[in-house]
C-alpha cells in the first residue's frame, strides 16, 4: 500500500505558481508513485502510465491557477488530472482497448471469481478504467472518503456509492460494513 | 471476508498490473516540466497563427464576397483604387443592364415563352428574389453566367396549385392564382443556396414564390398571386436574370 502525505507547502505553492519549475517538480514529486499507480491500472499498461503521468504533470504545472485550497487539495486535484490523461490517452490509442481485452480471457465463461489475488485481477481488469478508479483510490491509495470524492468530482455520498457498487462487482459477497 | 482482506487482495492485485515506477520517473517529470515553457511557444504560436489567418479569410470575405453586390452600408460610394496588373489589365468590367421600368406596362395574361438568343452554354440559377417596384411585384431570376439556349415558359393558371416536378406531389401556395415559371436547360441546385421557398405575404399581387421543380434539367418555380396574372418579363444581363413584373391589383 502507499500511503502519500503531503505537507501543506504554501510558499512552495506560491513559488510554482510564479513559474519556477523546480519547485513544482518538488510539490509533486510524493504524488508521482501514487499517480502512476492509479495510472498504471487504469490504462493497464506500465509504459503509457508513466507517459501519461508525465504530461499530466506538466498539464497540472499550467493550470496551478485553478488549484484551490490546501496540500490535500492538491493531491485529489493532482490526480484528477492524471485520471483525465488516463481517459484522453485511451481515447486516442485505440489500441490500448485491444491490448487490456488481450489480458482479460475469460477462464471457462465462469461467471464468478475464485478468492485469489490472481483472478481479483483479471476481475479488477474487466472492469472499465473508470470503474477501476475508485476502487485504486480508496482500497490502494488510502484517500480518506472526501478526497475520495473530489479526485472523481463526485458528491461523498455519490462516492461512498460508486465505491460499494464497484466493490460488489469484485466480490459480490462484500457486506457496505466490511467496505467502509 | 473483511475489509482487510479485500484492500490486501486489492493492493496485490494493483501491485501485480502496475509493478513499480521507474525510478527515474520524478527525474524524468522534473526535465519535462523545466522544458514545459518552450513547449509552450508552439501552442502560442499556433492560436497567433489560427487569429491572423481568420483575420485574413474574415477581410477577404468582407472585400471579395461575390454575394456582397451592394455597398455595406447605404449611401457609402466606394472609390476605386489603383490596380496592377501582369501583364496587362484586362479590359473594364461590362457595365450591368438596369432592371427595366414597369411603365409603360405591356400586359401579358397568356402564355408566354423567351428564348435566350445568345450562343453560349447553360448556366445555373444562383438567386431568386421577390421585390416591389412602383404599381407591380417583381420575381427575379438571377443566373450565374450568361444563357443560351436557355427557354422560358410563363404560364399563368386559375389557382395556386402547383405540381412538382419529380415527385408529382401537388403543393398549393398562399394566393388564389398562379403563374409557373418553366425554365428549360438549367439547374437550381448547383450553385443557388438561397430559399427555394419565399413568401411576401405583404405584397399587393405575389404572396408567394416555391421552387416547384428542379429535374432533368427543367427548373419550375410556382407563384402565387392575388389576381389573375397580368405581367411582363424580361430576360436582361449583367448579371443574366429574367425579369417578371405583375401588376399589382386595380386600387379602384
Amino acid at each position: 500500500m502507499v500511503g502519500v502525505v503531503v505537507e501543506q507547502r504554501p510558499q512552495m505553492i506560491a513559488r510554482a505558481a510564479s513559474g519556477d519549475a523546480h519547485a513544482f517538480a518538488a510539490l509533486i514529486e510524493p504524488l508521482l508513485n501514487p499517480a502512476y499507480r492509479l495510472a498504471a491500472v487504469m490504462l493497464a499498461d506500465r509504459s503509457a502510465a508513466e507517459d501519461c503521468v508525465q504530461e499530466a504533470s506538466i498539464k497540472a504545472w499550467r493550470k496551478l491557477g485553478q488549484l484551490r485550497g490546501d496540500a490535500s487539495s492538491l493531491r485529489s486535484w493532482f490526480l484528477s488530472i492524471v485520471a483525465n490523461e488516463c481517459r484522453m490517452v485511451r481515447r486516442q490509442r485505440w489500441w490500448a482497448v485491444a491490448k487490456v481485452a488481450e489480458v482479460l480471457p475469460l477462464p471457462g465463461g465462469r461467471d464468478h471469481f475464485s478468492e485469489t489475488s490472481s483472478d481479483l485481477k483479471t476481475a479488477l481488469l474487466r472492469l472499465s478504467p473508470d470503474e477501476r478508479l475508485p476502487l485504486v483510490l480508496y482500497f490502494y491509495l488510502d484517500l480518506p472518503l472526501d478526497e475520495v470524492a473530489r479526485t472523481l468530482g463526485l458528491s461523498p455520498a455519490a462516492a461512498k456509492s460508486r465505491i460499494y457498487r464497484t466493490a460488489r462487482k469484485l466480490r459480490s459477497d462484500l457486506t457496505l460494513e466490511e467496505v467502509f | 471476508m473483511t475489509r482487510e482482506d479485500f484492500r490486501r487482495e486489492l493492493g496485490d492485485a494493483v501491485d501485480s498490473i502496475s509493478g513499480s515506477p521507474d525510478p527515474a520517473l520524478p527525474e524524468r517529470v522534473r526535465a519535462a516540466l523545466v522544458h514545459a515553457p518552450e513547449q509552450r511557444g508552439p501552442v502560442w504560436i499556433g492560436a497567433l497563427a489560427a487569429a491572423v489567418i481568420a483575420v485574413i479569410i474574415v477581410g477577404v470575405l468582407l472585400v471579395g464576397n461575390p454575394l456582397n453586390r451592394g455597398p455595406l452600408v447605404p449611401g457609402l460610394v466606394v472609390h476605386p483604387t489603383p490596380t496592377i496588373c501582369f501583364p496587362t489589365c484586362p479590359g473594364p468590367l461590362p457595365t450591368p443592364t438596369p432592371a427595366p421600368s414597369v411603365f409603360p406596362f405591356v400586359c401579358e395574361s397568356g402564355p408566354t415563352t423567351l428564348t435566350n438568343q445568345a450562343a453560349q452554354p447553360v448556366e445555373q440559377i444562383d438567386a431568386v428574389r421577390t421585390g416591389k417596384r412602383p404599381g407591380a411585384d417583381r420575381i427575379t431570376i438571377e443566373f450565374k453566367g450568361t444563357t443560351a439556349g436557355t427557354t422560358v415558359g410563363i404560364i399563368p393558371q386559375a389557382n395556386a396549385k402547383f405540381v412538382t416536378d419529380g415527385s408529382g406531389a401537388t403543393v398549393s401556395l398562399t394566393g388564389r392564382y398562379g403563374l409557373l415559371i418553366r425554365i428549360t436547360g438549367a439547374d437550381n441546385h448547383t450553385a443557388f443556396s438561397g430559399s427555394t421557398d419565399l413568401k411576401t405575404p405583404n405584397f399587393p399581387e405575389i404572396r408567394e414564390a416555391r421552387e416547384v421543380g428542379d429535374f432533368e434539367g427543367v427548373v419550375q418555380w410556382g407563384v402565387g398571386l392575388t389576381l389573375p396574372a397580368c405581367y411582363q418579363a424580361t430576360i436582361i444581363s449583367n448579371p443574366t436574370r429574367l425579369v417578371i413584373d405583375i401588376r399589382w391589383p386595380p386600387t379602384d
